[in-house]
Parts: C-alpha cells; structure tokens; sequence
C-alpha cells in the first residue's frame, strides 16, 4: 500500500507542467542548424571561404583592428540593451 | 601674503557670511527673495515647467538616472584612455569620422563625465531627497528639479565635447557648458536653499554637511576670482576647493545619513560629524589633480603651471596635512555607524552598503597617498608625478563613485517607492565594479611605476604590456555600470514596491518606538530611540486565532 503511494507521487512529480517558450526552442534549433551548416560546409567544400560573409568581412579591415573594438562593442551591446529595456518595460502592460 | 593665502581668506569670509545668513536669513526682504526665487524655479520658465512631473521624489528620480547613464560613459572613457596608454593608435579607424582621441584628452574628458556627470548628478540627487528629510519639509520644487536634470546633462555633454576639442567652428564650447552648467547649479542651489528656509526643526549636522559643500562650489569661484585666478597656484586652489567641498562634503554628509538609514543604527558621534564639517571648509583637500586645468578651462581663463611662493606654499603643505583630520573623522563615524552596537537592525546585505564600506575603506589610505603625490608636485623637482593621473582615477572610482552610487542604490527605495529589480544583480555588479577598478587602477599604477623607473634607469621593463592588463581589468567598471544602471531601470517598472513608511533616518532623533515584540534595550536604542523616546507597545494577545464570524 505504502509503495503504491510513493509510486503514484512519483509519477505525478515527473509530469512537466512548463515549456520552453517558442523564441528560445527557435533561438537553439537556429544555432544549432547554422553550425551543422558550418561544418557541413567545410566538408563538402574544404578550404574554401564561407559565400556572402567573407565577401562582407573585409569591409571592417582598418575598423575593428585593435582588440579595444571588442570591449567597445560589450559596452555598445550593454547601451541597446538598456535601450530595449527602457522601451519594452514602458509599452508592456 | 601670497594669491593662496588670500583666496582662502576670502573663502573662509564668505562661507562664514552663507552660514549666518542660513541661519539669519535676510532680514525684511526674507520675504520678497524667497517669492522671487520660487518664481523663477516655476513659473518664470514658462510652459517648460509643465513638461516634467512633479510628484515628490521625481526630481531625485531624475537626477539618479541620469547619473547612471553618465557613469556608463564616464567608464567607457576611462577604460579608453587606459587603453589608449599603450596603444596610441587603437582608435585611429575613427578619424575618418573627424574624430582623434588621445589617451589624455579621453582621460580628461571622462574626469567631466565621472565627477559632474555621474558622481556630481547622484550627489544632487541623494541631496534632493535629503534635504527635505532632515528639514522635516518637501522639496521646494520638484519639477524644476527635474527639469534642471536635462540642463546638467546637457552641460556636461558640451564639458566632454570641449575636453576634446575646446572649440568647434570658431565657437568655444567651454563657455556654453560653463553658462549651461552655471545655470543649472544656481536652480539646484536655490531649490535646496528654499527647501532648507522651510525647515519645521532644527538641520542637523549631515543636512549642514550637504548644504555647506553645495555652498562652497560657486563661494570658491567667487574667492579664487577675487583672489586671481589667473595665477596656476589659485587655478590649482579652486579645484582642491570644488573637490574638498562639493564632492568631499557632500558626499561625507550623504553617507553618514545613509549609513545610519541602511543599517537602523545612531550615528556614532556627533562631534566626529562637526569636526568633518569645520575641516571640509577649514582645509585643503589633498585628492585631486596636480594641477588646476579643469578649473582654468571651466572659467575660460588661460592655464598656468602652478608656482607658488613660499607663504603659500607652507600654509597649502599645512592645510593639506590638515585635511587629513576630517577624513579620520569620517572615515571613523561612518565605519562605527554602519557597525553599530552589535545590533544590525536593517538588513546589512542591502543595496549600497558595501559601496559605501568600499568608498570608506579606501578613503584614508589614498587621502594620505595624495598628500604625498600633491605635495611633490609642489616641490620644484617633482619625481611621483608620473602617479597623479592614476591615483586620481583611484580616488574617483574607489571613494568618490562608490560613495554616490551606494547611497544612490540604498535610498532607491525611499525614493522611487519600488526596490531595486533584483539584489543578486546589485551584488554582482558591485563586484565587477569594485575588482574592476581596484585591481586595474593598481596595475595600471605599477605601470606607472615602470615607466618612471625606465625613465630613471634605460633597464627599466616595458610597461605597455601590464599598461593594456590594467585597462582591460577596469573594463569590469563599464559591465559593473551596465548592470547597475539596467538593475535600476527595470526597478522603475516591476521592482517590489515598498511601504511608505521606511525608515530613513535614526540618528535624528526619532520620537516614538514601535514595541511589537519583547527585545532587548540595546535594539531599541540601536534602532534610533533616544532617552526621550517614548515607548509604544503594540497590543497583542496569546488566544489562538479563530475565523471571523459574519452576522
């Protein structure tokens, strides 16, 4: 009698009863598929540059040619964030 | 007598004439300047006025933001200039947009963005909710505050720009933000003066430490002025001056009161409080530049090396060793009062207290380290001058920002009416702050070390290397402002509201006590109860609970 308890318990505490909301399932299966792509494409075409993203990568040289740039774009990130935090907090209901 | 010794007697003259007539007032046109003056905060501005709020803690609200806003760039800068230490060229990609910083002028230009933008506007902002406080009184204008806000902000913009490039199409752009900066300061000075004249009891002494270091900042322009300004030795004057008073003052004054309002307990002493007022006016401040070029730059006049005549130069060397009195005495009344008599009443883990054990921790080594720099650079063959810079980014960022920001964070709640959206973030942004500053300042200052070793002896290391360690360390500030700044935001909107009713001031005197459960005398004493206070126990009874009956 005991043990049929704890097993319907059990059974009860394993149901999940939240999801993962859309716009992370989508973030993560994005993610993922742009690196199968990456490695897919260094297989098929190896040693060969990545179409449209090494065309647009030179545009920046003589830009972002020192590593301050990389905390200079934290801060930037950091700013919008602020930006978009002020924007969503106002409008939600 | 030297232009020194001259400038601080006729500071000293004129504070003493502010003080009597704070305490006196003016006479039979008491009245008249008092309706003028609320005038002018309100409606002579026009339909201005109407475009910004005026609930009570809006003004402050305003002010803290702003503040926070301002110390996200003013770190950006530093850490740039940092940067830009040992790699002049890292941001040259940026000429092509016409814009070429050097390593000093974004130093420069980050000291007007850290001390009147973000130090000096969370400064104004814990004052604006003080003062009415310890006045018993309400702000006398909330939305001129609020609207002076805009103004400061714009003043220190055109100061950042000019620390740049001072002038810009034929225009000086030292002289808009000095005109803009000099308006917004008489607003902010006229509305605390007029909330003070509405005092119900008498100030006490942390209000007169706010009061007197706002005060002093345009007294000490009147005197330098008076004193000649053109001279370096009085340029150098007015911003140990402006420091000692307007920063040192006031943020004495407003961590006192937080350390007793966060933790519940009494101030300390009250004579350790007097003597940090009289030696905030009395002396000379050692912490500050070397010299006086943000003085001379923000008063348009042509900057001088300092050469100072011997009178001068003993009563600076006195006056400055003197300095160190009220620092000890701060440093002490604050430390014993945020640890109290064995009873932590408020919650010690709450936001801004451990800024401002940091700020207080750090505040006597480097006011004694600065005494030491100032005065060799008083000295005809200077030899620690490679450490100025340095050590007054310490003094900004380890006292003065941890001091504004803790008690910014810790009064957030009585000012906003929410609390902060989550302390873990407080907690963690602290820390990066804190580290950040600490250990990148201290490399940076070993490299400092380096170089006037190299300079010294050809076999000197290369100091570039530990130069980029030490700024990419103090990068942790910029994430640290981030955090903060995005933490208070968000407060704004879904931050826990709090009840009206929290304490925020238990060394002044507090007239009923609230007996709710049996404690101990020691608590209640701790808890800002004073041998007059009268003792109310709140009626409770044993009976177990019961559901209501409904007739």
């Amino acid at each position: 009698m005991m043990s049929s308890d704890s097993t319907d318990s059990v059974g009860e505490f394993i149901q999940g009863e939240s999801e993962p909301s859309s716009s992370w399932v989508v973030l993560a299966l994005g993610l993922v598929l742009s690196l199968a792509t990456l490695i897919l494409h260094g297989i098929l075409f190896p040693g060969r540059d990545l179409p449209v993203i090494s065309d647009i990568l030179p545009v920046f040289d003589g830009v972002f040619d020192s590593g301050i740039w990389f905390f200079i774009l934290g801060v930037m990130l950091g700013v919008f964030a602020i930006i978009a935090t002020m924007m969503t907090e106002a409008t939600s209901e | 007598m030297g232009d020194v010794v001259t400038s601080m007697a006729f500071f000293w003259g004129l504070m003493l004439l502010a003080y009597f007539l704070m305490q006196n007032g003016l006479g039979i046109l008491n009245d008249v300047v008092k309706s003028m003056c609320r005038f002018a905060l309100g409606k002579a501005l026009g339909p201005a006025i109407d475009f910004v709020e005026g609930r009570e803690g809006s003004a402050s609200k305003t002010w803290m933001m702003h503040g926070l806003f301002w110390l996200i760039l003013a770190s950006l800068f530093t850490f740039e200039g940092l940067w830009l230490a040992y790699d002049p060229h890292a941001l040259h990609s940026l000429s092509s947009w016409g814009y070429s910083p050097t390593s000093t002028s974004l130093l420069y230009a980050a000291g007007f963005a850290t001390l009147y933008g973000a130090v000096g506007m969370l400064i104004i902002s814990s004052s604006f909710h003080i003062i009415p406080k310890l006045a018993d009184t309400e702000l006398a204008s909330e939305k001129n505050g609020t609207l002076v806000s805009y103004l400061w902000t714009l003043s220190v913009l055109f100061l950042v720009i000019a620390a740049h490039n001072p002038e810009i199409l034929g225009v000086n752009i030292f002289l808009i933000a000095t005109i803009l900066h000099g308006l917004a300061f008489l607003a902010v000075l006229i509305n605390l003066l007029l909330t003070v004249s509405e005092r119900k009891s008498a100030l006490p002494l942390p209000g007169w430490l706010i009061m007197l270091g706002m005060l002093a900042d345009p007294v000490s322009v009147v005197a330098t002025i008076l004193g000649g300004i053109g001279s370096g030795s009085v340029q150098w004057l007015l911003a140990h001056l402006v420091s000692g008073t307007f920063f040192f003052a006031t943020l004495a004054g407003i961590s006192l009161y937080v350390s007793s309002s966060a933790t519940g307990n009494p101030l300390w002493s009250r004579s350790l409080t007097a003597v940090t007022t009289v030696g905030a006016i009395v002396t000379i401040t050692p912490m500050g530049y070397t010299d006086g070029k943000m003085a001379a730059d923000m008063l348009l006049v042509g900057f001088e090396e300092i050469s100072m005549q011997s009178t001068d130069g003993i009563a600076v060397a006195f006056l400055m060793a003197l300095a160190i009195v009220p620092v000890m005495a701060l440093v002490a009344n604050i430390m014993m009062t945020l640890r109290g008599g064995d009873a932590f009443v408020e919650n010690p883990d709450s936001a801004g207290v451990p800024e401002i054990n940091l700020g207080t921790s750090m505040l006597l080594p480097l006011a004694v380290a600065s005494l030491f720099v100032q005065s060799d650079a008083l000295s005809h063959n200077p030899e620690l001058e490679g450490l100025s810079s340095t050590l007054v980014l310490m003094v900004i960022w380890l006292v003065l920002v941890p001091l504004a920001l803790g008690a910014s964070q810790n009064l957030y709640p009585s000012i906003t009416g929410r609390s902060l959206l989550s302390a873990n973030r407080s907690r963690w942004a602290f820390w990066m702050m804190g580290w950040g500053a600490f250990f990148g300042l201290a490399i940076t200052m070993m490299a400092d070390f380096a170089q006037i070793e190299a300079a010294a002896d050809s076999t000197g290391i290369v100091s570039g290397e530990v130069r980029v360690l030490g700024a990419i360390l103090f990068y942790g500030t910029a994430i640290g402002a981030i955090m903060h700044a995005l933490n208070a935001l968000s407060g704004l909107y879904r931050g826990a509201p709090v009840s009206k009713g929290r304490p925020t001031s238990t060394s002044i005197s507090r007239d009923d006590y609230s007996l709710t459960t049996p404690t101990s005398v020691r608590r209640i004493l701790a808890g800002g109860a004073h041998l007059d206070t009268t003792v109310v126990p709140v009626g409770e009874s044993d009976e177990t609970g019961s559901p209501t009956e409904l007739d």
